[in-house]
């Protein structure tokens, strides 16, 4: 099919919407147009595409939080949206969408497209979440998973296009694991006029202590200490500091290289970066779960500590356009949560603090760091706008492809010329708080 | 005014790893993380560990830090600027006895857990405390740990009822609880002016007892707050209202309620539930309608960083000899241990006029 333009969509929409009764959720040239207020609250109906539904996989967190509730806010939380058809690529043994579908009575379609459509020959739903995390997929030269977020988007902006008509969209973790790519998902997005959210749970769940950073607070530097894998965690650890970075004064304005080490390497360059040391200690010192040498529950860990137990570290710095720097220090077997420290300029004032993730099955029963993810959700398909700018995905999905091709580069600089990312961040908090 | 704290003492009667003798121990060895940096804690340390007790870890530490071992109460206390007690079992008063005695004037005590297991031994020691001058503060991680979401009963605010939901054994659950709902209540208008009664309840009395005494919109809302629903949640992973779908009676395992009537009129209820959650989560409703939930996080094992937060408590009561809470707090949470042990045994509400603390 070939590309629309946002006039040629708008003109598409018209003729529709003139020739169709059926478009009453929207009105044509008015994709993003918030719900009439003054009408009874309709429900949105939307469609849930994922990869595969089984215990702990994220689109059983999402799939569950829309079907049964969960908790916010002191009160169990039904979402005022009405899933009304599924897609689903995968079907393992240990497979719970089928289940779901029969007690809910939610169908599974045999293809996006008839998902969307529900059957019929034009787009059907008012909202679509595409989960595309977890699964049996190939890997890349690189070693990166190749989860279809792209070619799911592209089948939902096929229906939008076929149906002059395109509803929110909300992508599960990066967009995906190529540049044009990402950069073309949130083009459909601008170009067909539709709200478009994605990202990860790390910048939306309870931050203990309870901290924003205002607007324009002068940031120099973020870092982020986690735990977790190369193209998987990694990602989530670049969420969590760019939620803050994007917040210094100008906003982010994209990176302009990146480098990926491994091990003794990292301690190396903290040698010689004694700034982003600190943070790294002051990030360490928001961690629950830093481990005791044998013998002891925890530690206090210093240079010397991370020194003796370098082997597992993976560590990302990136350098912005503007001379900002985000580094992202992986400490497998180390710790196993996500923690954040900035630095403040003119000042020796870090803020600092843990993104908690009640995190299943050892800790919790729930993984309800989705609970503020699937809320936010809410809000874009009711408001028909997205709490936080995509750009923040579309530049961690950069980085950390940039990262992962200077690891897989042997752990040399890559240059992001094309990741001129620029954005300004939500004044509102969207974190969970409450 | 602050003071440096040249000498520490901890008495134990446990220091096996991953109790809280160990893990408080290990805060002032080690230093511990506060406020967004590693804190180091400066003085000696000198350790009394009960003789019947395993020493394997005191004996690792001992050759870790430059730790003292004494063989008595007097020797470890002597010259102290703060005592750390911590007794084998949560409401054992000889050990904190025994300290109080011996601490010297000028030092501050500290005891883990519940002071006494009722009332007149409580007052007992908070007496001989005053006595010797010595200030004196109990408690668990529970009165300090954080909270999600990060919010407090408004000071002053005019409180109808609370309600927390806590598991384990009695009395330990019951001592997690009080230490968890109490310094809630106790900003309430008028601060907390003591007890009037107690009744509870048992099994399915529990779920039979009503509204009145069980407050359901409370409950939904403590449960809401829980990231640890037990059934099918933990089979499956699924989200699912354990009280709108009724599954919450069939779930418990010998549930208990303790009813509080506080004298002025507030009720709250402790309800102890194996197998519905597994996180601890209050709910407390304010006069004009509105509710306070929040869970008590307990950080993941074995770090357990809530001791994190209580050692952070207890140095600063060191170094300030200001109690962090007033022992009355204390005394109150000892006499309503004994008064449940009391209202397990009877049938109907007991009345409580020695708790007008």
């Amino acid at each position: 099919m070939k590309r629309q333009t946002r006039r040629e969509f708008m003109a598409t929409a018209a003729q529709v919407a003139a020739a169709s009764a059926a478009a009453t959720a929207l009105l044509p040239g008015c994709a993003t147009q918030a719900p009439d207020t003054s009408k009874p609250l309709v429900r949105p109906k939307v469609a849930l595409v994922a990869t595969v539904v089984r215990k702990l996989s994220h689109a059983q967190h999402f799939l569950d939080r829309l079907l049964e509730g969960y908790g916010w806010h002191g009160e169990h939380h039904h979402p005022p949206m009405e899933l009304v058809s599924m897609y689903v690529d995968q079907f393992p043994e240990t497979d719970l969408a089928r289940e779901r579908s029969k007690r809910h009575s939610v169908p599974i379609y045999p293809t996006i497209a008839e998902a969307l459509t529900r059957g019929g020959s034009k787009l059907a739903v008012d909202g679509i979440l595409i989960i595309a995390e977890h699964g049996e997929y190939p890997k890349n030269e690189m070693g990166q998973t190749l989860y279809p977020r792209y070619p799911f988007f592209k089948q939902c902006v096929s229906v939008f296009e076929g149906s002059g008509r395109a509803v929110p969209v909300f992508n599960d973790k990066h967009l995906s694991t190529d540049w044009n790519h990402c950069v073309e998902m949130v083009a459909d997005s601008k170009r067909l006029g539709f709200p478009f959210l994605a990202g990860s749970s790390l910048p939306v769940t309870w931050r203990i202590p309870s901290i924003e950073l205002p607007l324009d607070t002068p940031l120099e530097e973020s870092v982020c200490v986690c735990y977790g894998g190369v193209d998987s965690y990694d990602f989530h650890g670049l969420e969590t500091a760019q939620c803050m970075s994007e917040r210094r004064p100008g906003g982010e304005v994209g990176i302009k290289s990146v480098l990926a080490l491994k091990g003794s390497r990292v301690c190396d360059l903290l040698d010689e970066r004694p700034a982003t040391r600190r943070l790294v200690f002051a990030a360490m010192a928001r961690s629950h779960t830093c481990v005791g040498s044998s013998g002891y529950t925890y530690s206090a860990p210093d240079m010397a500590w991370l020194r003796q137990h370098s082997a597992p570290l993976v560590g990302y710095f990136i350098k912005h356009r503007d001379g900002f720097k985000t580094a992202m220090i992986m400490m497998n077997g180390l710790l196993s949560d996500f923690t954040y420290a900035g630095s403040v300029r003119g000042s020796d004032r870090i803020v600092s603090c843990q993104m908690y993730l009640p995190m299943p099955p050892t800790n919790t029963s729930l993984a309800d760091f989705f609970n503020p993810l699937m809320n936010n959700i809410e809000r874009m398909m009711l408001d028909h706008k997205a709490p936080y700018p995509v750009e923040r995905t579309l530049l961690t999905s950069g980085m950390t492809l940039a990262c992962v091709t200077s690891l897989h580069r042997g752990q040399t600089a890559v240059q992001t010329p094309e990741m001129n990312v620029a954005y300004r961040a939500a004044n509102e908090p969207a974190y969970w708080r409450t | 005014m602050d003071r440096p704290l040249k000498k520490i003492a901890f008495v134990l009667e446990d220091c096996s790893l991953g109790s809280p003798g160990q893990q408080l121990l290990d805060r002032v060895l080690i230093g511990y993380p506060r406020d967004g940096e590693f804190h180091r804690c400066e003085g000696e340390v000198h350790v009394y560990l009960a003789p019947q007790a395993a020493d394997a870890e005191l004996r690792r530490r001992l050759a870790d830090f430059p730790l003292h071992r004494e063989s008595t109460i007097e020797q470890a206390v002597t010259g102290a600027d703060g005592i750390v007690v911590v007794p084998g079992h949560v409401h054992s008063a000889a050990l904190a006895k025994s300290c109080l005695a011996a601490a010297p004037g000028g030092s501050a005590v500290f005891v883990y857990g519940a002071i006494a297991g009722d009332l007149s031994d409580a007052q007992n020691l908070v007496s001989l405390a005053e006595s010797r001058k010595v200030p004196f503060a109990a408690g668990t991680s529970l009165a300090v740990t954080w909270r999600l979401p990060d919010v407090d009963v408004p000071a002053g605010a005019p409180v109808k009822r609370a309600l927390i939901v806590v598991q384990g054994e009695s009395p330990l659950a019951e001592l997690h609880a009080l230490d968890g709902l109490l310094p809630l209540l106790e900003r309430r208008k008028n601060g907390e002016r003591g007890v009037r009664s107690v009744r509870s309840f048992t099994g399915d009395a529990t779920w039979a007892a009503g509204d009145e005494w069980v407050p359901r919109r409370l409950l939904a809302a403590a449960l809401s707050r829980s990231d640890s629903p037990q059934g099918d949640p933990v089979r499956d992973g699924r989200t699912q209202d354990l009280l709108g779908l009724g599954l919450v009676p069939g779930l418990a395992r010998s549930p208990r309620a303790w009813v509080i009537d506080h004298t002025d009129d507030v009720r709250s209820t402790i309800l102890v539930l194996d197998g519905v959650i597994a996180d601890f989560n209050f709910a407390v409703e304010l006069a004009n309608g509105s509710i306070v939930s929040a869970q008590l996080y307990r950080p993941p094992a074995p770090q357990r960083h809530e001791f994190s937060r209580l050692a952070a408590v207890i140095e600063r009561f060191f170094v300030s000899r200001k109690s962090p809470w007033l022992p009355r707090r204390s005394v109150l949470t000892s006499g309503l241990l004994g008064a449940f042990a009391r209202a397990g045994r009877e049938t109907g509400s007991i009345r409580t006029p020695e708790l007008a603390v």
